[in-house]
């Protein structure tokens, strides 16, 4: 039954993804990769979360996991890897809490009550922190790839080597 | 070093014109200058660049220093566009691999700008539906759902037509998160639905600044730390936008 219900999530997830890669615009004949990536990432994101790891680990999780099947995609469907990296991230970026942190700001302006103070600003902190950890573990997830393997362009990875083993 | 090819004032307003575009599409700061150099390389000069969020400037370096190119070019602050990035990329790669003349590269950028965007129909369906299926994630059934999806179809119009009359982008976020909380909004002080809270939270999800805020983290990886904080600046105008749209709706709901 949970499986079931994660399983319908990370479908809905990818049908974000697909809503960003138009509006973005992408070439038409990656649309179905990005809607895997992004069904993968909320698979893997879903997952981890019903496993109480906290929600930053677990976007970190399914940006890496996307960063490093988006390479793959890359050489496939022959454009940059970011093309498929970011729609397919942009679901898990933190909107909710970043627009709760601002509300929670805009909200302490006029408080005079001082628990209900504390309260709220308790509250916004921690909005405010989940919106820059998770951004920035999607950021570092999304680059893992080319950190580790310290290359350029991903072009040099797979394709060039084996042509220069053909020369 | 190759022995020049193409004019040098040439190939700097061609490798500018392209810089520029890869910048205002979304691409970060560290492929519009790996993607520069490579085309600079392909056709047999060196260059040195400094990019900004809004303006480049590209010096050519040749050996004997017999032409002189160093010029600014302002970027126009489009919206994101990857199949100009995806074309751009093979296009780097075509000067780079199979020397490509300037002639070439320009009508090919020419091609890649005129490319088609979505049918705008497909695009206001699609993003739609993705607002749906935040809601659907957030817990939704499909009353909010439905909710969901005609709150973010209105506010994507609303945004496209603010866009159209040429608004300030941060008020067209904010008419645009101000429509779709008010539909959702009513939606909520009418009952309709289950929860209808959720389809409130989630009716301007299609609104978060996610390019410039992924890129932002990109370009601060990358080193490139004057552009990551501007990038995540912008980011922030535009969820203080979205928060102020939501509020405005509350308040008057609320009233």
């Amino acid at each position: 039954m949970i499986l079931l219900e994660i399983l319908t999530k990370s479908f809905w997830a990818g049908i974000a993804a697909i809503g960003f890669a138009v509006l973005f615009n992408v070439p038409r004949r990656v649309i179905l990769s990005i809607w895997t990536l992004g069904a993968l990432g909320g698979l893997i994101k879903f997952s981890a979360i019903h496993f109480d790891i906290g929600i930053v680990f677990a976007s970190f999780l399914a940006s890496t996991a996307i960063g490093i099947v988006s390479i793959q995609m890359a050489h496939m469907r022959n454009s940059p890897p970011l093309v498929f990296s970011i729609p397919s991230v942009i679901p898990m970026v933190p909107g909710i809490f970043a627009y709760k942190m601002m509300l929670g700001l805009i909200a302490l302006t006029n408080i005079e009550n001082t628990d209900a103070y504390t309260q709220t600003l308790i509250q916004t902190v921690n909005n405010g922190a989940k919106t820059m950890f998770i951004l920035i573990s999607l950021g570092i997830g999304v680059a893992i790839p080319m950190l580790l393997t310290r290359k350029e362009s991903i072009k040099k990875l797979k394709i060039n080597k084996s042509k220069k083993a053909a020369v | 070093m190759n022995i020049l090819k193409e004019d040098a004032q040439l190939v700097g307003a061609i490798l500018l014109d392209v810089g520029a575009s890869l910048m205002s599409s979304g691409a970060s700061t560290h492929r519009t200058r790996i993607t520069l150099e490579r085309m600079a390389k392909g056709l047999g000069y060196g260059i040195e660049l400094l990019i900004t969020q809004r303006a480049l400037m590209l010096t050519i370096i040749e050996k004997d220093q017999q032409y002189l190119f160093s010029r600014l070019k302002r970027t126009s602050p489009h919206g994101v566009n990857f199949r100009v990035v995806s074309g751009i990329s093979h296009l780097s790669w075509n000067v780079y691999e199979q020397d490509w003349t300037v002639a070439q590269i320009t009508e090919e950028l020419l091609r890649l700008k005129s490319l088609p965007h979505y049918p705008r129909l497909i695009i206001l369906g699609m993003v739609g539906l993705a607002g749906a299926a935040f809601c659907r994630i957030f817990g939704g059934g499909y009353t909010e759902m439905t909710v969901a999806f005609i709150a973010t179809v209105a506010g994507l119009f609303v945004r496209q037509e603010a866009t159209k009359v040429r608004f300030n982008p941060y008020i067209c976020v904010y008419f645009a998160a101000f429509t779709a909380s008010m539909i959702a909004g009513l939606a909520e002080h009418f009952q309709i639905g289950a929860d209808p809270e959720k389809a409130f939270a989630t009716s301007v999800l299609f609104l978060v600044p996610g390019v410039p805020l992924i890129n932002s983290v990109t370009d601060l990886m990358d080193g490139n730390i004057q552009n990551g904080i501007v990038r995540a600046m912008n980011g922030l105008m535009i969820a203080f936008s979205i928060a102020m749209g939501l509020y405005s709706a509350k308040m008057i709901l609320n009233f």
